[in-house]
């Protein structure tokens, strides 16, 4: 790259930062994303529960709370932009357990203050009726708070989606660049990053758990975040029978919910509550998957340990608990006029519609010209997804391309033709084919298709096997040819 | 030969699959089809390069791949179809299968019979739950083993392995002879997981480190492994913090755990053994499904592919009686694990005719007695939960059964010291 | 005076633990244990003459197949797998090769043949 000179730059390639970028490629606005990573949605996008909408918005929604109206603006943006990328959005809706009379009271006041602010989408369920829609429940759950409207997503899919419609739209859209300075001028910013310099008027900052430090290199940091944590474990898909809608109950402390989710995939999420942790620390341990399990079996109880195929920790940045649960950070900077700070915490995929928004009127506040972009595209064709089609359809698509043929991902059937696809839309590393066609995230954690989707990278990037990463940087997964070590290679 | 003829369909092409098609030819099943994933027939054993196969079979020692051509070749001969790049997506309880495949397109048909032979996966790190961080560098043995014997790579210069099962060991000595310097094979129980002979041939051969009662407890490294924690487990198989060490590497296989691979007979509505994790089979290896038979590690996993190719011709003559019009075995006699067996296979036999029966203990013990209901008995000097059982019962001992009985318990008892 | 040796036979996977009785005259004078005929040879070499079968792969030149797998036509003492492998490892084998053809004579000065164990036909 070395010297770019754009209008905007936007900072990270999350659900936030990409959200933004095709907001504004509505408008004549020369717009550069850059994303660190190699491909886009690998910080806090990636490790959540694909929840839209969560209930606690809901229940305790206020207009003069930032982040709640922004998820309450989200809500009706959510589906229609899930259609027009060709992403997966499933309202399985919600069930907020209580166990007691207390518990149901508590619900029960709560429903009535969302309801007098305009949330009219809950149900009170007793017990019967909540066996009906869940016959697996926990025996000691005497009713439920029901909201329908719940829906679930692929936050990763989403994110791809958005990156791509954003540069389809005119968008400069570059991952493997890492800011590392940035300089503020009368006219503008200096930016020096990993692959060169940019220059430009204006910066979104949706660094993610990097926001505070990218804010803190212009003395745009008027704000603080704290890096929390949590714990999600992935369920096989045999068990997906034991619940169909998102359930959770919660103790006195936000938070600190127990929760089991479908997936649009057809897995169940059981997670742990959100903790305080040290910045970047993602690795997992047994005391988390106990815990998961534990409050898990608390909503339904028949999972087990053995029914765990994989397992991540999830980071997001999130405002202090005192300053308001509601609260985010999605402002200009007090102290650095046309810096946009934008930070919501969770749940940030629920929210990213309308903060889009909100950012681009923003950049509208502090000078930035809004002409509407008459060849703006919303509609981004998906890869296709072998697996929901019907026969018919299956089989005029392996005689056109006998690449659909050739099953690679067993345990998600996951064709060849897929895999080029995603490798044609942009993905360089098994992470990447992973997230865009779920290669490798089936029961047997790709064991039998590393092989191939490493040969078949190879191939199609015309680079050798043995180049090929897990997720780029220096995760390559071969890192010696035959005989290298033994001797006998020129 | 047209799809909607086919008698007998197996499901997989490795060692299992082909003896069974073979034989359903043998027996005279007219069109025996098998639909194979990968890019040719004979499964695993094009990568298991080393030898040991088909000593009891054919009286000789091969190689894997010498093995699996024997049969490769004896299956044209017999005239049995072998369909490769062929993944079988569905199979209805009615026998319908779905399948694509790259050369013959999208495939619906419904065989007179099927043979289930899809053999088994690996426990991956995330079903192990290794604690730490994700980075590249973790493999499982078997498609580590993929990498190094077949696509020409191999994944780092300082290997951890944790379980002694055979891949795992195996795996060992084809790294240090390939010049990588396996640091430690980390097993948690006090004895291997695999069979005695690769302890010798691979460990104590190489001078490799065999940590037993000890378990990894923490995985390093952002981008590629860095290192590994390990420390040692205490009766209830525990980590003891104060004995964690930190061992670097740049590789870690993983060889803890393979489990058969029935998530097509889940689809079919078989019922399936929990402790085995394959289908419930009878002595002709027909599953709860009449017409769909199985054999071969997707039944219970076998340590010599020996027994996988006896115990599937089984199933392959069965579903082609089946196809051709006959009766299975009649009647169901139970067959239940006493004390310190883990199981039986077949769970359910018909006590008219003689039946070999594959067995699993749960622990390692010397000096017992295995006792086959009042049938027979045998004294072993050793058993190991590592080293399957194989017990044949003669119809004039079967004739000692009852009039009427439902359940034969096999147990291994302590044999009296006198 | 009669010793006893305890050897673990590797003829096959079942690994026996065979007994073999040592007469004072330093010959073996009988061996327990084994469960097929093959394990009476097998223990006698080890004890004896500790040898094992080599299975590698070699690189190959001219053929979309990266490697070919080998074996030792019969086994090489033990102390020589590791310089039998380094040998191995310079070789480069060129198509067609069946499974059964001599790929090297005479491993590491040790007179064995090492043969592919599968065929590179193209």
């Amino acid at each position: 790259m070395s010297e770019l000179k754009t209008e905007v730059l936007i900072i990270g390639g999350g659900v936030l930062g990409t959200a933004v970028a095709r907001e504004l490629s509505r408008y004549k606005v020369d717009a550069t994303l850059i994303e660190k990573e190699v491909d886009f949605g690998w910080g806090s996008t990636k490790a959540n529960m694909c929840i839209v909408c969560q209930g606690a918005d809901h229940l305790e929604f206020r207009k003069e709370y930032h982040r709640s109206r922004l998820v309450w603006e989200s809500m009706p943006l959510m589906e229609p932009m899930c259609q027009e990328l060709e992403v997966p959005f499933n309202r399985v809706g919600e069930l907020a357990l209580f166990f007691n009379n207390s518990g149901k009271e508590k619900y029960e006041k709560m429903m009535a203050r969302a309801e007098s602010r305009g949330i009219t989408t809950h149900q009170l369920l007793d017990r019967d009726s909540l066996r009906r829609l869940e016959p697996n429940i926990a025996r000691e759950a005497t009713g439920a708070l029901y909201d329908p409207s719940i829906a679930i997503t692929d936050p990763v899919r989403l994110t791809i989606a958005l990156a791509g419609n954003a540069r389809q739209n005119g968008v400069n859209v570059i991952t493997g660049t890492e800011v590392q300075d940035i300089k503020a001028g009368a006219g503008g910013f200096e930016v020096k990053t990993s692959q060169g310099n940019i220059s430009c008027e204006f910066v979104v900052n949706a660094a993610g758990m990097a926001v505070d430090k990218v804010a803190a290199l212009v003395n745009a940091d008027d704000f603080i975040v704290f890096p929390i944590r949590g714990y999600v474990a992935i369920l096989d898909k045999k068990v997906s029978d034991l619940v169909s809608h998102e359930v959770h109950a919660r103790p006195e402390a936000p938070g600190e919910s127990n929760i089991i989710t479908p997936t649009v995939y057809g897995n169940l999420f059981i997670g742990t509550p959100m903790k305080l942790a040290r910045r970047g620390d993602d690795a997992t341990n047994r005391e988390m998957a106990v815990v998961a399990l534990r409050n898990a079996r608390r909503l339904i109880p028949d999972i087990s340990e053995k029914d765990i195929i994989n397992s991540f920790a999830g980071f997001l940045m999130f405002r202090n608990w005192e300053l308001g649960w509601h609260e985010c950070v999605v402002n200009t900077s007090s102290t650095v006029p046309r810096f946009v700070n934008v930070s919501i915490g969770f749940p940030g995929v629920s929210a990213a519609p309308a903060t889009a928004r909100e950012v681009v009127k923003l950049l509208s506040r502090e000078g930035l010209e809004l002409r509407e972009n008459p060849g703006f595209n919303p509609y981004r064709k998906a890869i296709t997804d072998f697996t929901n089609l019907t026969d018919e359809e299956k089989r005029k698509l392996i005689a056109s391309d006998s690449r659909y043929g050739h099953v690679v991902c067993r345990c998600e059937t996951v064709t060849e033709g897929e895999i080029v696809e995603a490798i044609k839309q942009g993905a360089a590393t098994l992470d990447g084919v992973k997230f865009r066609t779920r290669a490798g995230m089936g029961r047997c954690q790709s064991g039998f298709c590393s092989s191939r989707v490493t040969g078949i990278l190879a191939r199609e990037l015309g680079i050798p096997e043995e180049e090929i990463t897990k997720k780029g940087g220096e995760s390559r997964q071969l890192l010696y040819k035959s005989k290298e070590l033994i001797g006998g290679r020129e | 030969m047209k799809l909607q003829d086919v008698d007998v369909a197996v499901i997989g092409g490795g060692p299992a699959g082909i003896a069974a098609a073979i034989k359903a030819r043998e027996t005279g099943a007219q069109n025996v089809v098998i639909l194979e994933r990968a890019e040719k027939m004979g499964g695993l054993l094009y990568q298991c390069i080393h030898n040991g196969f088909g000593l009891f079979y054919f009286n000789e020692d091969l190689t894997g791949p010498e093995y699996a051509h024997r049969f490769v070749e004896k299956a044209m001969d017999t005239g049995v179809k072998g369909l490769p790049e062929t993944m079988v997506t569905g199979i209805s309880p009615e026998r319908q299968i779905t399948a694509a495949s790259k050369g013959e397109g999208y495939l619906t048909f419904r065989p007179a019979s099927i043979v289930l032979a899809m053999g088994c996966r690996e426990k991956s790190r995330g079903a192990l739950g290794i604690p730490g961080t994700r980075p590249a560098g973790i493999f499982t043995a078997g498609t580590a083993q993929r990498f190094v014997n077949v696509e020409g790579f191999i994944p780092g210069k300082r290997i951890v392995i944790l379980g002694s099962g055979d891949i795992g060991m195996i795996m060992a000595r084809r790294l240090t002879l390939e010049g990588a310097e396996v640091a430690a094979v980390v097993e948690i129980l006090p004895y291997i997981g695999g069979l005695i002979r690769n302890e010798v041939q691979c460990l104590h051969d190489f001078d490799i480190p065999l940590l037993l009662e000890h378990t990894i407890t923490r995985i390093h490294g952002e981008q590629r492994i860095e290192a590994v924690t390990v420390a040692r487990v205490d009766d209830g198989k525990r980590p003891i913090a104060s004995t964690e060490r930190r061992i670097e590497c740049d590789t870690l296989l993983l060889s803890a755990g393979l489990i058969p691979e029935n998530e097509l007979s889940l689809m079919a509505g078989v019922k399936l053994d929990t402790v085995t994790g394959g289908p419930t089979v009878d002595e002709t290896r027909q599953t709860s499904i009449s017409g769909i038979f199985a054999g071969g590690n997707v039944v219970h996993v076998h340590d010599l592919v020996d027994n996988v190719s006896w115990e599937s011709e089984l199933a392959g003559e069965s579903a082609a009686r089946f196809a051709m019009g006959g009766k299975g075995a009649q009647g169901k006699i139970q067959l239940k694990a006493g004390r310190n067996i883990r199981y039986i296979v077949p769970q359910t036999i018909s006590g008219q005719n003689k039946v070999t029966l594959y067995m699993r203990v749960n622990d390692l013990e010397e000096g017992v007695r295995l006792k086959i209901g009042n049938i027979m008995s045998k004294g072993l000097r050793v058993v190991k939960p590592s080293e399957m059982l194989k017990v044949e019962l003669t119809p004039e001992q079967l004739e000692k059964l009852k009039e009427g009985t439902s359940e034969i318990t096999v147990d291994c008892e302590r044999r009296e010291r006198k | 005076m009669a010793t006893k040796e305890k050897l673990i036979c590797v003829g096959c996977p079942m690994g026996c633990l065979v007994t073999l009785t040592i007469s004072s005259n330093k010959e073996v004078a009988g061996i327990t244990g084994n469960k097929c005929k093959q394990g009476e040879k097998y223990v006698l070499e080890e004890y004896l003459h500790p040898v094992r079968t080599l299975t590698a792969t070699v690189l190959t030149q001219g053929s979309l197949q990266p490697l070919l797998s080998v074996k030792t036509t019969r086994p090489i003492p033990k102390t020589k797998s590791l310089p039998g492998a380094i040998a191995l490892a310079g070789l480069k084998v060129r198509p067609p090769v069946k499974a059964g053809d001599v790929v090297i004579s005479n491993l590491a000065g040790t007179g064995v043949d090492v043969v592919a164990t599968g065929n590179l036909l193209s």
